[in-house]
């Protein structure tokens, strides 16, 4: 397999030429038009850097962005969460760079197959969305339940596992995308406001709604709703105790025999069919996913809830074996992740990225009132891709980034129970 | 033979059922293909175009189908070759009863059962520990292997079952070689199966899914790229992937189809009788 | 002589030993050793413990699952034999030539080069609410509500299982036809036998072979199935190939190589006794 072959002699020269030059065209250039371009070295051409994760983040266009800022080439393998989990245990050699989960950090990083970043080496270190380094966006906010990915973000020591309980010098992993899930609607077909979790079990809804069918997660849609419903309260939904997991999956199973649900959705795609073909009205989803089939044409709105949002992050993860020159590549990688283009790009399909400011510098003033701020668009928006994503005037589902982030009820999870609960949830697809 | 009686008529209206019955996704697809450009996977039709046809020699937004498609059909078409002509060697020493037997007959029935993911699993932890990269064609084609080669067999198993011996018996009477006998006795005549063995061998491979993921090292056959393509948003694009392929296959099913006539047709004016013997 | 011959059978069946040997008989040692494995919420521990097939066999989720699997297999394994036992027959009687016969053959085969995920996501817009197979039941007044149970249901799973595995079936029983001697049923019919009982006393007796090795296709590839029942059941139904993928997102190997062993046994043991009942290897 094609791998690095170059010499570890010019990688020292390289990092000065870069600060030379960047300082050199930074000067030059200023801040142009629309953020602040880098200029990065681009001896380093024969560099490969294999990055395998989810088809959710794994854009063809951030690879050729990559290619034409930095000079290696990245190849990007897309997978589904589960698979890539797998892959980044089973096999460490088959990638360079992880896209994970936050939530399977916790299982994944023991395996002692990445690791840890260096956050001296990271640029924006510092810039960095602070519910992944000290786990509260405001500093009077409260840690949500479940994995926050703070609690999982960094380790002890270098060669270390053992998650530290505060910020150390060892990052597990970047923060790419980040969202909160709620509930998907078809406002043309519920034909009542919906205000809460608990609203998909209206009898009226009976064999149209839909949660997520992945075991660790959809035992949480199920908490949001169980809470909401007022048949219990949890201490943390993200780690249920055998009691709260048994009443949990009860209350599944009874829901389930009434026929409430019509099916379950695994990857993003299924959410977006079982949506725009009308066979589910009503059901957990991404916000992507909602605009994916708003921009088919058929109405749908991503409704905020009284009780809070469900959230869940990705990050970047470095392989193991990654060591000279292409770990340098691999920091590089990420420095010029975070610095701006990536994040605009992301941000402009709904998702969130790690570093605001120079996302923010890399997109418009309108596009960033819109996606961020919760304010009307002035003009329409588009998808990067160049398609209509919202006319003129409308105003994003859900309000700005702190009104949507801020109301986290929940991280995705992996519980200390989790043997039994998937025990359990084998019970709740047998009933 | 059965004269074209109302059974003939009845079996045919049921074959022609089920051949609907089979195409009934490929249908859909190649309707829901031809969606207008805004226009999602499910129905209803939002206009109708021949924008994901064009769409599809494009750059995806997650995903690429041309490299992708190269590696399944060389991976493909690697195994059938290997299945048939392991599968026909094994159908041959099977004719006799060898120590062993037994065993390596209920190995292949276990390949059939050992859930795909974890054979997928084993020899990704195995290639791990020996040390060797996981790739599409050494790691996935072992695997796919372990998966074609039962029905291979299985199948062979069915077309050696009351094969007459007769033939071989006088091909050795004439003083042919063993190799002699296999070579120009016992292929010429099993040919259809073979192809058939072959077919198989490539279909089962071309679409497999869990015994790619996590043997295929770096880079995705076909199936695991579009299940990847599935994480994010997809498009009609996969379905415009399916009409071309069925498109294509009719197409070169029918050039086959009448090349064989065209030839055929000529042997007979020109009075050979080569090729007959099947 | 013999000897040689000897060799050469060895030498025969090498090829398929080896493949076997190195991507086969490995990965279900590892499987059989994880199986006693322990571990955590985040770590798999070396062990010998029993505790994994404790958990499986001592839960009453597990028998449910396993009985639910088996009820979908049998179905199908008759569904399948009913209609690929008929198509094998028209294209092994009344098909005359090769050509055509491989000619069906292949229209037969090419929906499934298109690949399965997308034939998989198709279902939703051919048989889900507003899909074609509705519409076109709406239209022609047969019914006038959507039939809901076409998808996300028992049925679907079946449906779906029907449709991808019918040609396992047709492939053998077609072959075993082939090699029946047509003088045979010239001569039973000579003899008075009426066509159905040609077809039940020398055609149905002929083609066991084929029928056997056909039913271990389908009755083994169901059994380990997890994709279909989750897409078609819309994750609603269980199978155990579903638990073992439960328990695998989560790296719970141990558990679910234990559930691996369990369903091989079950599976072989299954085997075993349609072996007794035909001998597919008598009549080589």
């Amino acid at each position: 397999m094609a791998r690095k072959t170059n010499g570890q002699g010019r990688e020292w020269g390289r990092r000065k030429v870069l600060k030379g030059a960047a300082g050199f065209v930074g000067a030059a250039v200023g801040s142009g038009v629309i953020g602040a371009p880098m200029i990065w070295a681009q001896n380093n051409k024969n560099i490969v850097l294999r990055q395998c994760g989810t088809g959710v983040s794994a854009f063809n266009e951030i690879a050729e962005k990559a290619k034409a800022d930095l000079g290696f080439t990245l190849q990007m393998t897309a997978l589904d969460s589960d698979a890539v989990v797998q892959r980044v245990v089973t096999q460490p050699n088959s990638f360079d760079i992880g896209d994970i989960e936050y939530w399977m950090v916790k299982k994944v990083f023991p395996a002692k197959t990445l690791q840890a970043m260096d956050t001296k080496k990271i640029k924006y270190f510092d810039k960095i969305v602070p519910i992944f380094t000290t786990g509260k966006l405001k500093p009077d906010s409260v840690i949500a339940q479940g994995t926050a990915p703070s609690t999982v973000g960094f380790v002890e020591g270098k060669e270390s596992t053992t998650f530290a309980k505060a910020p150390t010098q060892w990052f597990t992993m970047i923060p790419t995308i980040y969202n909160a899930d709620t509930l998907g609607i078809r406002p043309d077909l519920v034909g009542r406001p919906i205000t809460q979790w608990k609203d998909i079990l209206d009898p009226k809804f009976k064999g149209k709604t839909s949660i997520l069918n992945v075991p660790s997660i959809g035992i949480m849609d199920a908490a949001m709703i169980c809470e909401s419903a007022g048949i219990m309260k949890y201490a943390d939904k993200g780690n249920m105790t055998k009691a709260e997991i048994d009443k949990t999956i009860e209350f599944l199973i009874k829901t389930k025999k009434e026929g409430q649900f019509r099916a379950f959705w695994k990857t993003f795609d299924e959410s977006v069919n079982l949506m725009a073909s009308g066979e589910v009205v009503i059901q957990s989803m991404w916000s992507p996913a909602v605009a994916a089939v708003r921009s088919k044409g058929i109405p749908c709105v991503y409704q905020p809830l009284k009780e809070g949002y469900r959230a869940w992050g990705g990050g970047l993860a470095l392989a193991k074996h990654l060591s000279g020159s292409q770990l340098d590549a691999a920091y590089d990688y990420i420095n010029w992740y975070m610095s701006g283009w990536v994040g605009a790009f992301l941000n402009r399909q709904g998702y969130y990225s790690a570093v605001l400011d120079t996302a923010k510098a890399n997109m418009s003033a309108d596009e960033w009132g819109f996606w961020m701020e919760g304010k009307p668009a002035q003009k329409d928006i588009m998808s990067p891709q160049g398609k209509l994503m919202e006319k003129a005037g409308t105003v994003r589902d859900g309000g700005s980034f702190y009104d949507r982030m801020g109301a986290v009820s929940c991280w995705n999870a992996v519980m200390d129970e989790d043997r039994y609960m998937v025990q359990k949830w084998n019970q709740f697809i047998a009933a | 033979m059965h004269r074209r009686g109302p059974a003939f008529w009845l079996l045919t209206g049921f074959f022609a059922l089920f051949v609907l019955f089979l195409y009934g996704p490929t249908i859909t697809i190649t309707i829901l293909s031809f969606q207008g450009p805004s226009g999602g996977l499910t129905f209803p039709m939002r206009g109708v175009s021949l924008h994901w046809f064009g769409n599809l020699f494009e750059k995806q937004m997650v995903g690429d189908f041309s490299g992708s498609f190269q590696r399944s059909i060389v991976l493909g078409l690697v195994t059938m070759v290997v299945t048939v002509l392991v599968s026909f060697s094994a159908g041959l020493a099977f004719r006799k009863r060898f120590r062993g037997s037994a065993a390596i007959f209920y190995l292949a029935i276990a390949s059939l059962i050992v859930p795909s993911i974890l054979i997928s699993l084993g020899i990704g932890l195995l290639f791990r520990v020996m040390g060797v990269d996981t790739a599409w064609y050494s790691s996935a084609f072992g695997a796919h292997l372990t998966w074609t080669l039962p029905f291979g067999l299985l199948i062979m198993f069915a077309v050696f079952n009351r094969f007459d011996r007769r033939y071989e018996e006088a091909a050795r009477d004439l003083g042919a070689t063993s190799w002699q006998t296999v070579k120009h006795v016992i292929v010429p005549i099993l040919l259809p199966s073979l192809i058939g063995v072959g077919l198989f061998g490539f279909t089962l491979s071309y679409d497999e899914f869990a015994r790619s993921l996590y043997t295929a090292g770096t880079f995705n056959t076909l199936p695991l790229e579009i299940y990847g393509m599935t994480t994010n948003v997809t498009t009609p694009v996969l379905y415009a992937l399916g009409t071309v392929t069925t498109g294509l296959s009719f197409l070169v099913i029918a050039l086959a189809l009448v090349s064989t006539i065209i030839v055929r047709r000529r042997r007979e004016r020109h009075g050979s009788d080569a090729g007959k013997a099947a | 002589m013999r000897r040689v011959d000897a060799w050469v059978t060895y030498l025969q069946v090498a090829p398929l030993s080896l493949v076997f040997l190195l991507f086969l008989v490995v990965p279900i040692a590892t499987i059989v050793v994880v199986s006693f494995f322990d571990y955590s919420t985040t770590q798999i521990i070396p062990a010998f413990l029993l505790q994994n097939y404790e958990e499986l066999l001592l839960s009453p989720v597990t028998w449910q699952t396993y009985l639910q699997t088996l009820e979908f297999t049998v179905i199908t394994w008759a569904l399948t034999l009913a209609i690929g036992f008929t198509i094998a027959y028209y294209l092994a009687f009344y098909v005359r030539s090769a050509t055509w016969q491989t000619v069906l053959f292949l229209v037969c085969t090419i929906p499934f080069w298109t690949s399965n995920i997308i034939r998989m996501i198709s279902w939703i817009p051919f048989l889900g609410r507003n899909g074609l197979m509705n519409t076109a039941l709406l239209k022609m007044g047969l019914i006038h509500e959507p039939l809901e149970f076409l998808l996300f249901s028992d049925f679907s799973v079946v449906l779906a299982y029907v449709h991808l595995y019918t040609l396992f079936m047709v492939v053998p029983i077609f072959n075993s036809m082939m090699r029946i001697e047509r003088s045979l049923l010239e001569a039973a019919r000579d003899a008075g036998a009426s066509g159905w009982q040609t077809l039940w006393n020398v055609i149905l007796p002929l083609c066991k072979p084929g029928i056997a090795i056909g039913s271990i296709f389908v009755v083994t590839i169901v059994m380990g199935d997890f994709v279909t029942v989750r897409l078609m059941s819309g994750g609603q139904t269980a199978s155990v190939g579903l638990m073992m993928m439960n328990a695998m997102s989560l790296l719970q190997y141990p558990a679910a190589a234990a559930n691996a062993v369990v369903l091989l046994l079950l599976v072989l043991l299954t085997v075993g006794v349609m072996m007794r009942l035909v001998d597919i290897r008598k009549e080589l």
